[in-house]
């Protein structure tokens, strides 16, 4: 741990406002993303990401820095996104796999990948929902896998902290999840 | 030399993609896509799908920082991130008491020396 990322966590131990700002600036993106990704929802992930910090601040003394701040700030994130996939799933009538309108969208419109785009940024706008629309159709364990890999490119040794899975199991189930990714992608883009 | 196997190729994949293998795997499954148009068509699409995911990145929205604050303030009761008073920060109640406290005793102290028992004397 870095010695302004100690500095940091006093400060945050010490309730002070301006260093907990700090850190919600500084991973506030990273804990979005990735619960949004996992969710599939904006409107549930915000929600969600808030929460996320609000447990940072009340429960910062559990912080032993035995890992990376940000390792235990996303482990936070994953289990209070998957607690709230349990919840929605109880709640009748929410779907907990919803996914935003733009990636609904571009299940309607699978041949596009293969077209001549007019512009690149569109494609690229195209192939962003068609990634986001394959995700939400991993498992849980997988996506969560997919996401804190190749979308966080955090390392292995972070994966296992966070999810608390051996790494032989990670890597197995994250190469699983991978060929079900791309084969997701093949059948939408075909 | 062994005989191709795809299955057993495409295994391998991921850990290719993420550096993990010895160098000698390394080497027998680069010539396993040399000799496999199948298997080298199928690492790229998916060494093209895990790039792709690398640029999936979306930022908060602009106004997350004071949603977290103003969740805090509420669940809090205004005892943090409150507004602050005038240029002095939030109001330091623990030293007002404090202060208060002190002033009292002060007071009691020098009235207990000007009159021990309470009573005026009368002059």
């Amino acid at each position: 741990m870095s010695l302004s990322e100690r500095v940091l966590l006093v400060r945050l131990r010490e309730r002070d406002e301006e260093a907990f700002s700090h850190i919600v600036k500084l991973y506030g993106d990273r804990v979005f993303n990735l619960v949004h990704r996992f969710i599939g929802n904006r409107s549930e992930a915000e929600d969600i990401a808030q929460e996320v910090f609000v447990t940072v601040f009340k429960s910062i003394e559990t912080f032993r820095g035995e890992s990376k701040f940000s390792t235990w700030l996303l482990r936070i994130a994953a289990n209070h996104a998957k607690n709230r996939i349990k919840y929605l799933a109880r709640r009748p009538g929410v779907g907990a796999q919803e996914v935003d309108d733009e990636a609904t969208a571009a299940q309607t419109r699978p041949l596009q990948a293969h077209m001549p785009a007019p512009d690149a940024l569109m494609e690229a706008a195209e192939l962003g929902s068609l990634l986001e629309l394959a995700i939400s159709r991993l498992d849980e364990d997988q996506r969560m896998l997919i996401l804190l890999r190749d979308v966080e490119e955090l390392a292995y040794e972070e994966i296992c902290e966070i999810t608390g899975l051996p790494q032989g199991t990670v890597k197995s189930r994250l190469h699983r999840a991978r060929l079900t990714l791309k084969a997701l992608l093949e059948s939408h883009t075909r | 030399m062994r005989a191709h196997d795809c299955d057993r190729t495409q295994a391998e994949f991921s850990a290719l993609l993420d550096n993990e293998l010895s160098d000698d795997d390394r080497r027998v499954v680069m010539a396993d896509l040399a000799a496999c148009p199948l298997c080298a068509a199928a690492l790229e699409e998916l060494r093209v799908a895990v790039a792709s995911l690398g640029k999936l990145k979306q930022g908060a929205p602009p106004t997350f920082l004071s949603d977290v604050q103003n969740q805090i303030r509420v669940r809090s009761k205004g005892r943090f991130f409150s507004k602050r008073w005038l240029l002095f920060g939030r109001i330091p109640f623990e030293w007002v008491s404090l202060v208060m406290i002190l002033a009292m005793l002060a007071y009691y102290i020098v009235m207990m020396q000007s009159s021990p028992t309470g009573v005026t004397p009368v002059p």
